[in-house]
């Protein structure tokens, strides 16, 4: 029963990305492009070259801990919307550190900075966290706001007291040692070393969420708070604990990008990263193997939506229409599902009914 | 009595994914009748009148009112011809007063534009005087009983022109004396305004009381339409089921614990409910091994909350709980329950079960940290519990889903058993149980109340809450009376009647603790 809900979830998505691609390969034809032409360049952006598979890899992976981090709280009950802020304070507060620790052993600074972002992502998701829990503040709002907050915290550390006095650079924090940095798997793309963290922390979502009792605590907390409560577990102290992983995972994402490609914190370390991960995670409905597997496919479509622009000049605005069109198919899936299946249902009860009154 | 037909359907059948809801049902309603609609959980009472409602466009089959054939028609054009239903839940706005409520929809508007307040009161006076229904049209629907908001509901759609009144589950929420009201303004207006009334209970008694004729159901079929005064309740009651269940007698032994142990000791309990204001005021009791003790009251004195307070769900503010010999004072809902206690709360769906989750794991939850389904309290044995679910849900039989069945989607009395399941597994020697069978059928009720008597009978201290007085009466070795947050009496079941009884539970008290 539950295999065959999954399933029909899984149909429907298909059908919904299907759909969405001929819907673009529509809108390509009518701007003059050969939609074959554009998939095809799609694809071999996203995997034609080594350095393309290693691309669209590095981007999936940091959707992905987006979206797990999503997925976690939301397992709990609690919607983080306030991920992007958590990750730039993580950023931040790794490559403050790894600025500090520089000419010391990177067994040491490296742990020591993954502890730094995990902290400063970690506390800045459980101060909405706390004031959930203990005061029933609506965590979208304060999530939300905390976001711009730590934007701006950040901007004005690295436009001021954090400012380096290297020349040359525009805006960033002084350059952490080159010891510390995650090197490179494939020359000249952005995949790192940082994947193989990456995976660990996947690997350890999903058993937490799937397989452990505290993942079976946490989701009877957030499908009824007062009913886990009641059963004498601990729903606060869960939720709670629940998001502040979700920071620490947000902060870490900020902590490889900055030990992966820039060496230093700069303002512009993430463009949404977050919203987009959280996005894949709403379309999986939370669920840890889906949002890996999603989190490929979506990076695929955003690396080769790029490729696909720069060499058939199709606008890569078309990826975000897809996206869009599968989101909105996704979001109606309950309701049309519920259609067909009535539908079905008193089509066969008719017939039922015919063959009794035959009979 | 032959009158004219006033309701009709003909062949009507509901088909809901994976259930036959209605089967092949023909019925006339009669003006001027009161028809009773009886059945267990699921036998489709409700869904028939959702069809007459237009909430429901049933399979096949038709539906005509007042001799007009209804296809496809929708609630609206049903209220049209004259149609209305109070339903279980009421459809107010708690902000509004009383006369805002009733007008709701079709507000008296001042120069066409202006919400004409004055007008709505001096509607709803003209209604409450024509009907006889008095309430207060400028009291706040938030401030005023269950009781008299059913009456606004009742009010709301006479104001629509209503002149066939669907009442679903009428006095599920209600005390006994609000009962009687709301029958005597039903007799009255069918009496003095021809008011075609169909009611939809489980309750036989009522039905007994108030109907003049009375269609039973049982899965979905009507099977049997009958005039009131030809039957009895044990006759309905066995068309209901297919069998003869009620008033069967319970197995009371002598309890396995004879030793005169207190398990609950409560001592001037004071609690206040989620406003802040006092429920109990300075309560105290105590329940040995191996009895019930039955608290009867009227919703709304208290219960809920002395409930909670034992069970840890909620602090008190004066006073003392004591368990097992341990003061629960500061405790949380675990931690009592690690004392050796279970609870089976008041309204299952809000906090008994997780709605959306399966049966399985709403039999594991409390014992997911048990060896026998975790490694190291960490690593969740799923085929060990699913195993273990499975066992369980065939001990209490728990009908009509399998273990991967979402809860929320079971009937009233699965869900129900479900809760009783996982709580009597514990096998605790403390059992706080709250309104143990409300909305639940007979055949569940029936299985409820011996599942209880088992547990006393193995010397468990049982605290039972009820607001069904004839549940009370069965199951408890000593009953006691609350009224306000305060016990205005102790009895034995056999010491006092049921009549007699009322009197204590609306602030009548004993003369000796006077």
């Amino acid at each position: 029963m539950k295999l065959r809900k999954n399933m029909s979830y899984l149909l429907s998505l298909f059908i919904a990305v299907a759909a969405a691609f001929i819907l673009g390969g529509v809108i390509m034809a009518l701007s003059g492009h050969d939609p074959i032409e554009g998939y095809t360049l799609m694809f071999q952006g996203a995997f034609g070259t080594q350095r393309a598979s290693a691309n669209t890899l590095a981007k999936a992976s940091t959707l992905c801990l987006c979206g797990l981090a999503t997925a976690i709280a939301a397992h709990a009950g609690i919607f983080n919307v306030g991920g992007e802020g958590q990750l730039y304070l993580g950023a931040m507060a790794s490559a403050w550190v790894g600025a500090r620790l520089t000419g010391t052993s990177p067994w040491i600074a490296v742990p020591l900075c993954l502890l730094a972002a995990m902290l400063a992502g970690g506390i800045y998701a459980w101060i909405p966290g706390m004031l959930k829990v203990k005061m029933k503040v609506n965590e979208v709002i304060t999530t939300i706001m905390l976001n711009s907050a730590a934007i701006y915290f950040c901007s004005f550390l690295t436009n001021g007291p954090l400012k380096t006095a290297e020349k040359g650079v525009s805006a960033g924090t002084d350059a952490i040692d080159p010891a510390f940095m995650f090197s490179r798997i494939v020359r000249r793309s952005s995949l790192t070393e940082s994947i193989f963290l990456a995976a660990i922390i996947a690997l350890v979502v999903w058993y937490l969420m799937k397989k452990s009792t505290t993942g079976f605590q946490m989701k009877l907390t957030g499908e009824n708070e007062r009913f886990a409560k009641y059963s004498g577990i601990k729903s606060s102290k869960l939720a709670l604990w629940s998001m502040v992983a979700s920071g620490a995972i947000c902060g870490l994402v900020g902590m490889f990008e900055i030990f992966g490609l820039h060496g230093r914190f700069i303002e512009s370390v993430s463009s949404e990263f977050y919203f987009d991960g959280m996005l894949v995670a709403m379309i999986m409905r939370y669920n840890p193997v889906g949002i890996i597997l999603m989190s490929l496919f979506f990076g695929a479509m955003e690396i080769g939506g790029a490729a696909m622009e720069l060499n058939a000049s199709i606008p890569s605005s078309l990826i975000v229409l897809i996206q869009s069109i599968i989101i909105f198919f996704m979001a109606a899936e309950q309701g049309i599902t519920a259609a067909f299946q009535a539908r079905r249902a008193r089509k066969k009860a008719a017939k039922a009914l015919q063959k009794g009154d035959a009979a | 009595m032959a009158s004219e037909t006033i309701v009709s359907f003909r062949n009507v059948s509901m088909q809901f994914p994976g259930v036959l809801a209605n089967h092949d049902v023909s019925l006339d309603i009669h003006k001027g009748e009161v028809f009773a609609l009886v059945g267990e959980n699921g036998a489709g009472k409700s869904t028939l009148m959702n069809i007459l409602y237009g909430m429901n466009t049933p399979t096949s089959g038709e539906v005509t009112i007042k001799g007009q054939k209804m296809t496809h028609f929708s609630p609206s054009q049903a209220i049209e011809r004259g149609v209305g239903m109070v339903h279980q839940h009421f459809m107010l706005v708690p902000s509004f007063t009383v006369a805002q409520n009733i007008v709701l929809g079709r507000e008296p508007k001042h120069r066409g534009l202006f919400y004409d307040f004055h007008k709505a009161k001096a509607i709803t006076d003209s209604l409450v005087e024509e009907y006889g229904l008095t309430v207060d049209p400028a009291a706040k629907v938030a401030d005023i009983s269950v009781g008299l908001q059913q009456r606004v509901e009742i009010l709301k759609t006479l104001h629509r022109g209503a002149d066939i009144l669907i009442l679903d589950e009428p006095t599920a929420v209600l005390t006994p004396q609000e009962t009687d009201e709301l029958f005597s303004v039903i007799r009255r207006i069918v009496k003095e305004k021809q008011m075609t009334i169909i009611i939809i209970t489980h309750k036989l008694y009522e039905v007994m009381a108030i109907s003049d004729r009375v269609g039973v159901m049982r899965g979905g079929k009507l099977v049997s339409v009958e005039n009131t005064a030809d039957v009895n309740e044990r006759i309905l009651a066995s068309m209901m089921v297919g069998r003869d269940v009620l008033l069967g007698q319970l197995d009371r032994n002598d309890p396995i614990v004879t030793d005169n142990e207190a398990a609950i000791e409560i001592s001037d309990l004071h609690v206040t409910d989620n406003r802040g204001l006092p429920a109990v005021r300075g309560l105290s009791l105590t329940v040995h091994r191996g009895e019930i003790l039955g608290i009867a009251g009227i919703e709304g004195n208290g219960q809920s909350e002395l409930i909670e307070a034992v069970a840890g769900m909620r602090s008190f503010t004066k006073g003392n709980v004591v368990i097992n010999g341990k003061s629960i004072a500061g405790m949380n809902a675990g931690q009592v329950r690690a004392l050796g206690v279970a609870h089976v709360p008041e309204d299952r769906l809000s906090t008994g079960v997780s709605a959306p989750a399966d049966v399985t794991d709403n039999l594991i939850v409390g014992k997911e940290k048990l060896p026998r389904f975790s490694l190291f309290k960490t690593h969740m044995k799923k085929r060990a519990v699913r195993q273990y679910a499975r066992e369980i849900s065939e001990k209490f039989d728990i009908r009509g889903a399998g273990i991967d069945t979402a809860v929320g989607s079971l009937s009233g009395g699965n869900m129900q058993k479900v809760v009783v399941a996982r709580e009597f597994s514990f096998e605790t020697p403390v059992l706080i149980i709250s309104q143990p069978t409300r909305g639940v059928d007979i055949g569940a009720m029936e299985a409820i109340h011996q599942l209880i008597m088992d547990k006393r009978n193995a010397g468990c201290a049982i605290l039972l809450v009820s607001a069904d007085l004839d549940e009370l009466y069965r199951l408890s070795d000593r009953l006691v009376t609350v009224y306000e947050g305060r016990i205005t009496g102790e009895f034995t079941p056999d010491t006092i009647a049921k009549t007699e009884i009322s009197y204590y539970m609306t602030g009548g008290r004993k003369e000796a603790d006077a």
